[in-house]
């Protein structure tokens, strides 16, 4: 009789038990949803809403467009004068090539200060690691007195020098620490074999550094596509702007045509939501393993 | 590592200088330039004078340099407890058994991060904006048109207006960087606790919390140096104003040095952000250190340091006996 009470106040307690974790899973996973939702809804909002013409969207913001229509893509792909294209253009050559040569020097250096000893080894690598505690928009100023002065702002390879300077610090950091981790062993083979240092640096050490290096280009590829404060002081030709300063002098032209701006603004970050939501395991995998290592 | 491999001077020579000219170049360079510039009355033309300290005394009086650093200040505590409270917040309900598509909260939640500044600023131009702004709309919605304002004429609240954006854009960021941290706390500590009976709010005060410091710690500083810098989302939505009441520090150098050209004082003023910048970032890391650690771990740490440098200078004074000996013989 007593182990029926038990088993009866059991079976209870377990039934509102489930009740009661229901509730809580509704309310987490609500949460969650409604989280999820305020950090993808901008995007979903600009995706529709540059379906509008502009008198449809003044009429109702929120309200999906009744008849769609691409004219704003239209307008602003066919309009040599907005620049747009060419603000892309420019951005993907200044990414590629800054992230390329990020990537390398990155391995180069973090190399050659994790594995050899020099005179100069410890002071080089205070100073590189001094470049992460600098707050870099104090160099606003004296890098365009600098750049105007010795005749290197505004060209297309101007922007290169301080986005591949100002990645160095974190990169060098990142590969030197992931080749202290390296066994010696793997050189001391290749110098035993008779590979001669470049070789065994570029190939067999570059191999194995391969996914510290993808995390270094992840990092850099959204740090250099979104950069807006050095290239607003250092570019002045319009063909030279680069996306975020295209999306500024393009507002400034039509910030009342939203659904144009927001056309304007989806289509130059196409690439990066693309390449995004393509990868981003690995790149979310990557950002992470940078923001805390450096 | 084996001599032999240990390649020539010149060749390491050879691979460093084009890597350390082009950083000393970018970066030091700039700043002895800063300093050296901001010793004098220079509004960008041909001829510049020597004023001596005057740009400093000037700076030191500057009242709206140091609302800008106060303004700073603000946004970095604001960004402190909102992206990484609420990122922290949003870790345990990902965390728990009951959260169904995990991956595409954390996909959706980073997704923000990766936008520029600048098209973070316009969205929540748009969003703020009087007549087609959704935060009026959802207030008309609701019924209450009274509230709706222009959002961004407002002085005494645009701080908070400026910051939301920002943090709306980290809470992601900071979640999945602690989300890393909380995965790699073995499942059989919060079990054993689940098993003695803890509730979710005390495992996560006792148990997850302290565990995960150190990650808190960098997402802390990572957030002082990003909010230390802020500048980007404030040129987009304001450019430091109505007035001056949402300027930040960067946007006002960038003001002074390039609105009325007035380099030197620009200079003068990227030195002041440098050296508080440098100060806040490194006060705070001090003060973390030590509210952190207790006075057990201090002594420990002291005692460490101390074995440490007693050790190197063992080694040392045997290394000299060594030489000594060698060049008796």
């Amino acid at each position: 009789m007593s182990k029926e009470m038990v088993m009866t106040k059991v079976e209870d307690r377990s039934a509102t038990g489930r009740v009661k974790k229901g509730i809580l899973s509704v309310i987490i996973n609500a949460v969650l949803m409604v989280f999820s939702l305020t950090c993808i809804f901008p995007l979903i909002w600009m995706l529709y809403s540059s379906l509008k013409e502009k008198r449809v969207f003044n009429a109702d913001i929120v309200g999906l467009p009744k008849d769609p229509t691409l004219a704003n893509y239209i307008k602003i792909l066919s309009n040599k004068d907005y620049n747009l294209m060419q603000t892309m253009w420019n951005s993907l050559r200044t990414t590629v090539i800054s992230v390329f040569l990020i990537v390398l020097i990155a391995f180069v250096v973090g190399y050659i200060l994790a594995r050899i000893d020099f005179a100069l080894n410890k002071p080089l690598y205070v100073m590189f690691l001094m470049g992460m505690l600098i707050p870099i928009h104090s160099l606003m100023v004296p890098i365009y007195i600098i750049f105007s002065r010795t005749g290197l702002s505004n060209h297309w390879y101007t922007l290169l020098l301080p986005y591949v300077a100002f990645a160095l610090p974190m990169s060098i950091f990142l590969v030197q620490g992931y080749v202290k981790g390296i066994p010696v062993e793997l050189e001391e083979a290749a110098a035993i074999d008779g590979s001669t240092f470049s070789k065994t640096l570029f190939g067999i050490i570059l191999p194995v550094c391969k996914p510290i290096l993808v995390t270094v280009a992840i990092i850099n590829v959204f740090s250099c596509w979104n950069e807006f404060s050095f290239a607003l002081i250092l570019l002045k030709d319009l063909a030279l702007y680069t996306v975020p300063l295209g999306l500024k002098q393009f507002t400034g032209q039509f910030n009342s045509d939203y659904p144009k701006i927001m056309a304007a603004m989806l289509l130059t970050m196409s690439p990066i939501v693309v390449f995004y939501f393509a990868f981003s395991k690995q790149i979310i995998k990557g950002m992470v393993a940078g923001a805390v290592k450096g | 590592m084996l001599k032999s491999i240990r390649p020539k001077n010149s060749v390491i020579a050879a691979y460093l200088i084009i890597p350390v000219a082009l950083y000393i170049f970018t970066v030091f360079a700039p700043l002895v330039a800063a300093l050296f510039y901001s010793f004098f009355e220079w509004k960008g033309g041909p001829t510049k004078t020597f004023n001596g300290l005057t740009n400093y005394t000037q700076l030191f009086n500057d009242e709206t340099f140091w609302t800008s650093f106060q303004h700073n200040l603000f946004l970095v505590a604001v960004c402190i407890v909102g992206q990484i409270g609420i990122a922290f917040i949003m870790v345990l309900l990902v965390n728990s058994k009951l959260t169904k598509w995990k991956g595409i909260h954390r996909t959706f939640g980073f997704f923000p991060s990766t936008i520029s500044a600048v098209c973070i600023g316009y969205i929540w131009l748009m969003i703020y904006d009087y007549n087609k702004g959704l935060l009026n709309w959802i207030l008309e919605a609701v019924g209450r048109e009274d509230a709706k304002k222009v959002w961004l004429n407002e002085p005494g609240i645009i701080m908070l207006l400026v910051s939301i954006p920002l943090i709306w854009q980290y809470i992601g960021y900071y979640m999945v960087i602690l989300l890393s941290a909380v995965s790699s706390i073995s499942t059989e500590v919060l079990e054993s606790a689940e098993i003695d009976g803890a509730t979710g709010i005390q495992r996560a005060r006792y148990i997850v919390l302290p565990l995960i410091k150190n990650t808190l710690l960098v997402c802390v500083t990572l957030c002082i140096a990003g909010n230390m810098k802020a500048f980007d989302n404030i040129y987009v939505m304001t450019k430091g104003g109505p007035g001056y009441s949402s300027m930040v520090m960067a946007m006002y150098g960038y003001k002074v040095s390039f609105e009325q050209s007035n380099l030197g004082y620009g200079s003068c003023i990227s030195v002041g952000i440098f050296v508080l910048a440098l100060a806040v970032i490194g006060g705070s890391q001090l003060l973390l250190n030590y509210f952190t650690t207790d006075k057990y771990d201090r002594d420990e740490q002291k005692r460490l340091k101390q074995i440490e440098k007693e050790r190197k200078q063992a080694i040392r004074l045997r290394a000299k006996a060594a030489k000594g000996g060698s060049a008796n013989v």
